[in-house]
């Protein structure tokens, strides 16, 4: 009987380990030193420097400031584009059921196959090494990730709020921005989140369509594995950096998933 | 205020058969209408036509003389209160009253006057800065009433708007939405499956059955002359109860004779019924016109099979079979200290004087002299 109890515990821990175990050791390397960092012992030294060295020297706090830009222009330049196209889907069924296909298609296409196109594209016209050009590339390659999410969310407004608007008086135009709009800010907010994370993360664009100053984190992350061989300890505490705006995200995110606005207004 | 006139109105969704089909209808200026029907009959679709909110496939609208068929909801001047309610979450109950008035720009001393005004008359004026929400249903829908009348539009669309309200919210409102129509007079359709609603509310109740107008007419004039059997069976509770039968002809008198009952019919009907002698007809009798005692010498005798009692305190709904047909639910209103024995044989009184007749072929009505 015990036996029963404590065999599922034992795998369990052992999956959340298997799972949490290299984020965590991660975090323990970026607060020691360098020259100790490979050694298994788990703290052999304490030291804020790797953190100090990333902000003061090379190109680090520049890649933060150029991903964040990318990223939150990225989600504001896509997302009412996302907003509109995917209200589209939902409420007209406009193309019917192959555009859906196609936007969800879009997403399957490994992203080597579109960065030489786009690469040349950008160069034609002078948005290489840009961190706008950046922003554009990453708002169009989620905007149908997003859409597709949106059209989700707008399938679940009741329709009787926008009759109730028109039959108020709104175009449908108004009704869209006055009230679906509103009504689906939960679906909004997980939305400009995901964008954000997806564009936050993206290595393969901003390596091609990047130089030295406007690279992001990523990518900077990349170059700390010189001639000079790996920095570990650096490269940990980049990663830990990269990350902490992610959880922050993560949890705003959970609360605005778990949040139904539209409780209330039917019935 | 205004009159509504539908001619040859019809909506057919791609693929699909038709939901509403050739509706010529007048709801007169300040009119109390009720579109009745059971779920799927293409009432609330002819609602939504009328408001704009589905195009109009074939046929012509006219509100207020003016035809409408591409004119926007926003234009219409009409109010729609949604079964949901469909109030605006997001907005407190204030902001959804005076979101009707921003939309057509309204002064906003105005918007705050005809806010307060209506939400006195509703009893909602303490939950102005309150969210939906926050709301019981009842309050909620007296909200989603409130955003129709304080744009005093020229016609009130009411689709199901009492069936989410538990049973003595509804009587309440019920009688609320009379009262408010006698004070406002405007023009009402009111959308709805529930018979009682349709008796007790309406000036004049049209009957819908898979997308086309059965019957149009006064509540007791529908009620007491069903165009057809549908209309017999779903106005009404228990509904008229309908009997295969066939019509004989002895003499002068005609019979009725389904099994062991056999009624004379009423000699005023007589002439009206000839035609139908030694033909089948479907026989229909209202559960109140059988009695348990002969109050009227012309009441006929009728053996019953009790099969049941629903003892309901202010009557008892007898359901009973007669031997020699099918169906065993044959009801009859009785007084309420009526008893019984289930699966005893008791003797009731038939009153014919309001007896109907239908062709079994067409289902409609053979048409006879009013009782």
């Amino acid at each position: 009987m015990r036996l029963k109890t404590i065999a599922p515990h034992i795998i369990l821990v052992l999956f959340a380990c298997y799972i949490a175990l290299p984020p965590l050791w991660v975090l323990r390397t970026s607060f020691v030193p360098d020259s100790v960092a490979y050694q298994p012992a788990l703290m052999p030294e304490f030291t804020w420097q790797n953190y100090v060295k990333l902000f003061t020297e090379g190109t680090f706090a520049r890649a933060y400031l150029n991903s964040f830009i990318a990223s939150a222009g990225a989600t504001i330049l896509g997302l009412p584009l996302a907003a509109m196209t995917g209200y589209a889907f939902a409420r007209y069924r406009t193309g019917g059921q192959i555009s859906r296909f196609v936007v969800l298609a879009t997403q399957m296409l490994p992203p080597v196959a579109i960065i030489l196109p786009v690469f040349a594209l950008f160069r034609m016209v002078g948005l290489t090494n840009s961190v706008t050009g950046l922003m554009i590339a990453y708002a169009a390659i989620n905007l149908p990730f997003l859409t597709w999410i949106l059209m989700g969310f707008f399938e679940g407004v009741p329709i009787e709020l926008e009759w109730a608007a028109q039959v108020d008086g709104a175009t449908v135009w108004e009704a869209f921005w006055k009230i679906v709009m509103p009504v689906s800010l939960p679906g909004i907010a997980a939305a400009a989140v995901l964008g954000f994370i997806l564009a936050w993360n993206e290595f393969l664009f901003a390596l091609i369509l990047t130089g030295p100053t406007t690279a992001t984190i990523p990518v900077a992350l990349a170059g700390l594995q010189s001639s000079n061989g790996v920095q570990i300890a650096e490269i940990s505490a980049g990663v830990v950096m990269g990350i902490l705006p992610m959880l922050l995200a993560s949890r705003f995110i959970q609360r605005y998933l778990v949040r139904g606005l539209t409780f209330g207004a039917v019935k | 205020m205004a009159d509504i006139e539908l001619r040859n109105v019809s909506k057919r969704y791609t693929g699909r058969v038709a939901a509403v089909e050739d509706v010529n209808l007048h709801i007169r200026d300040g009119e109390f209408m009720i579109f009745l029907g059971p779920s799927g009959c293409g009432k609330s679709t002819t609602l939504r036509m009328i408001a704009g909110l589905e195009n109009i496939s074939s046929g012509e609208l006219f509100i207020g003389g003016k035809r409408m068929n591409d004119v926007a909801p926003r234009d219409r001047n009409i109010a729609v209160v949604f079964q949901s309610y469909a109030l605006y979450p997001h907005m407190t109950v204030a902001e959804n009253l005076a979101f009707g008035l921003k939309m057509h720009k309204r002064p906003q001393s105005e918007i705050e006057e005809r806010v307060k005004r209506v939400s006195a008359m509703l009893g909602i004026g303490q939950f102005l800065e309150r969210k939906p929400a926050a709301l019981s249903g009842g309050q909620r829908q007296r909200v989603a009433l409130g955003r129709a009348l304080v744009r005093d539009p020229a016609a009130f669309l009411l689709d199901e708007p009492l069936s989410n309200l538990d049973a003595q919210l509804r009587a309440d409102m019920r009688l609320e939405l009379v009262k408010l129509h006698r004070q406002l007079g405007s023009t009402i359709i009111h959308v709805t499956h529930d018979q009682v609603e349709a008796m007790t509310m309406g000036e004049r109740i049209c009957i819908m059955k898979d997308g086309r107008v059965v019957q149009v007419g006064a509540p007791l004039d529908v009620y007491r002359n069903p165009a057809n059997t549908f209309v017999a069976g779903f106005l009404a509770s228990p509904p008229m109860n309908l009997i295969e039968a066939r019509l004989t002809g002895e003499g002068d008198g005609l019979w009725v004779e389904a099994g062991a009952m056999r009624l004379q019919v009423p000699a005023a009907y007589r002439e009206a019924y000839r035609a139908y002698v030694d033909k089948p007809v479907i026989f229909g009798i209202r559960a109140e016109d059988i009695h348990a005692h002969q109050a009227q010498p012309d009441w006929q005798a009728l053996d019953a099979d009790v099969v049941a009692l629903e003892t309901l305190g202010a009557e008892v709904v007898l359901v009973m079979g007669i031997s020699g047909i099918a169906r065993a639910d044959i009801a009859a209103r009785l007084g309420r200290d009526y008893r019984a024995q289930i699966g005893s044989r008791q003797q009731l009184y038939a009153d014919l004087a309001e007896m109907q007749l239908f062709d079994p072929q067409t289902t409609n009505a053979i048409p006879r002299p009013q009782p």
